[in-house]
């Protein structure tokens, strides 16, 4: 019985050879380490995805729909205006006194658009007025204005000023527009 | 006695140029102004560059010294990548125009338009001297100035265009 016990024991085990040599943990360290840059991998996406979240929640919080308005600057061609600031106000008040560097100007002629100002209006009447400064025709000194009454509702108000030029009377033209 | 003397002897003889490390650590904050010649600089363009910001006023007496003395900087070091920018806080633009004109410097001269750039960087006493390294952080922060401080701008300097 002691011997059947032995032999099964022995059986079971086998002896191992002098070739059968497994590297210690060679699978397991590269495995790990692998493991370990996935995880920070993993972190750093989930710090960007909370911040994104953060980000979203404290403009919903600051500029809740029902009172938000934004307004977009964009520029066309820009053959007959080269833009060096803008002043925005809502009714009567400077909301936004805005220069503009080259490379800014630069990245709004190559189809960039810039959200100005993003505020909060009461439901009701208001008006927006927006001076344009830079260089105008044969790079003449030129301010111009365009205002507009808008209806501010409960959702979000957003108004685009443009900036385009008018080839038939080689001037530009200053275009405040709603998105309806 | 003595003790209490020393003590009062440290304290009277306190730096004549206290450093501003409120801001030191800090990112700076950004601001975009108009230059003498008619461009509108924005801090935040020069990312990528250490960046010398000088605020002065032409009633500080040290003013003359300093601007010659950060044109020799600017002229030596702009190719190895340093920006320098001076910033006039005077209220009187013609005045300080004029003053930057007859100044002649190499590196742009901005004025400050009533921003809210004396509160962002905290100025009480002219002139400031700050240093920005590449990643816009604020690094070295020095009120006043008397012939010979360059040397401290220049090491300073160099040890942020090696970063």
């Amino acid at each position: 019985m002691c011997g059947a016990f032995l032999s099964a024991f022995t059986a079971a085990a086998p002896a191992p050879g002098p070739d059968d040599v497994t590297p210690p943990s060679a699978d397991a360290a590269p495995a790990g380490v692998k493991t370990l840059d996935q995880e920070v991998q993993g972190l750093k996406k989930d710090v960007i995805d909370l911040n994104k979240d953060l980000f979203v929640l404290q403009e919903e919080l600051l500029f809740p729909a029902n009172t938000q308005v934004a307004v977009y600057i964009s520029m066309d061609v820009g053959a007959f205006f080269a833009l060096d600031s803008v002043q925005v106000k809502i009714d009567n008040k400077e909301v936004k006194n805005y220069l503009y560097t080259a490379r800014e100007a630069d990245a709004l002629l190559k189809g960039g658009v810039q959200e100005i100002y993003l505020g909060n209006l009461k439901v009701g009447k208001h008006e927006l007025v927006a001076f344009f400064t830079g260089k105008g025709p044969m790079t003449r000194d030129y301010k111009r204005g365009a205002t507009m009454t808008f209806d501010k509702g409960v959702g979000a108000k957003y108004l685009e000023l443009k900036i385009t030029d008018r080839v038939p009377k080689h001037q530009p033209e200053f275009l405040i527009k709603d998105w309806e | 006695m003595l003790a209490g003397g020393v003590f009062l002897a440290a304290l009277v003889i306190a730096p004549s140029h206290a450093a501003a490390p409120t801001l030191v650590g800090k990112d700076a904050p950004d601001f975009v102004l108009r230059a003498i010649d008619g461009r509108n600089l924005r801090l935040s363009e020069y990312r990528g560059q250490v960046v010398l910001v000088n605020f002065w006023a032409r009633w500080e007496g040290d003013t003359r010294e300093q601007m010659h003395a950060l044109d020799r900087i600017n002229t030596t070091y702009q190719r190895a990548g340093l920006v320098v920018l001076g910033i006039s806080v005077d209220e009187d633009v013609r005045r300080a125009r004029e003053y930057a004109d007859a100044m002649a410097v190499s590196y742009p001269i901005l004025f400050d338009n009533g921003s809210n750039l004396g509160k962002d960087y905290m100025l009480q006493k002219m002139p400031v001297t700050i240093l920005v390294d590449r990643a816009g952080v604020v690094r070295y922060s020095v009120v006043g100035f008397k012939r010979g401080d360059e040397r401290g701008y220049l090491d300073q300097i160099r040890e942020l265009l090696r970063e």
